[in-house]
């Protein structure tokens, strides 16, 4: 009976999957460019003390 | 800070690369699932997510059992960083779970014993995170991250194996399904390309995080030692 009627309309499920997934991975490597980024600033900072 | 090394360089290529003929396989190349619709391409990387979390827990634990045997803390270093990494896409393992079983399942979210051994998993990776923290001494915090990282790894293989050895309705992908799953599918050979190739994909997202991770927890470790001797000076 469901393969007669096709598919399921799943395609906002599969959109809001893919945005989880996809967004999640950005946002963990923008966190790891804005901690890297902090760090430099760190390290200008240490510099200009120690000069 | 050291300048990124030419192969770190030439991995971030070819894991972009990589990424993009995956998304081209689950998008384009996997059929559509004949029942559950779309939202079935949300498997492909739902599993491997869920492949990263465990390969990252399983790295925390070999990395745990070199600190105890040599007492090398460069290693407690790679314990750490593959915690993190393994608790982000474990995270994404269980939320797109939750996305794909809400058309499928008819619910957001069931304590079957899939999902509550991966969300035990998850939490104590993420207490491992926490608890650290709370360890000044570097020696005490690599010896007890690395017999908390060993010990919390027997979350892993018991959360793999529940839906083997529990009544469960979450879909088997390799072996034999329960008969009460629901949501279960047959993959057609174009179908097990995405599947494999998604796993290899994701493989290849751990490995170069994880170096990218190495090199700012170094780059941070740095920094604090500075900070030390500036203090002091």
């Amino acid at each position: 009976m469901l393969l007669e009627q096709g598919p399921a309309s799943t395609i906002n499920y599969m959109i809001m999957g893919f945005a989880v997934i996809l967004g999640t991975i950005a946002l963990y490597i923008v966190s790891l460019r804005v901690r890297f980024q902090n760090f430099r600033k760190d390290q200008a900072v240490l510099d200009e003390i120690e000069d | 800070m050291k300048p990124m090394p030419s192969i770190l360089k030439v991995l971030n290529w070819l894991t972009g690369a990589v990424f993009a003929v995956a998304l081209y396989l689950v998008f384009f190349y996997a059929p559509r699932e004949a029942v559950m619709g779309e939202v079935q391409r949300v498997f492909y990387f739902h599993v491997a997510a869920g492949w990263v979390g465990a390969l990252a827990f399983l790295i925390t634990a070999i990395a745990g059992g070199i600190v105890l045997a040599r007492g090398d803390h460069r290693w407690d270093r790679v314990a750490l960083v593959s915690v993190e990494i393994g608790v982000v896409f474990t995270l994404i393992n269980i939320v797109s779970g939750a996305i794909w079983a809400r058309p499928i399942w008819n619910t957001w979210w069931t304590w079957d014993p899939r999902l509550t051994t991966a969300t035990i998993m998850e939490l104590i990776y993420i207490a491992y995170l926490m608890l650290r923290q709370g360890i000044e001494d570097p020696d005490r915090r690599a010896r007890f991250g690395a017999v908390y990282g060993i010990v919390g790894f027997i979350s892993v293989p018991l959360t793999f194996l529940s839906i083997r050895i529990f009544r469960t309705i979450h879909p088997v992908v390799i072996g034999n399904n329960d008969p009460t799953a629901e949501g279960t599918f047959d993959m057609t050979p174009k179908m097990q390309t995405a599947f494999f190739f998604s796993l290899i994909t994701f493989t290849f997202v751990y490995a170069t995080l994880l170096w990218h991770r190495l090199r700012l927890q170094d780059f941070k470790e740095y920094i604090e030692e500075r900070k030390m001797q500036a203090l002091n000076t």
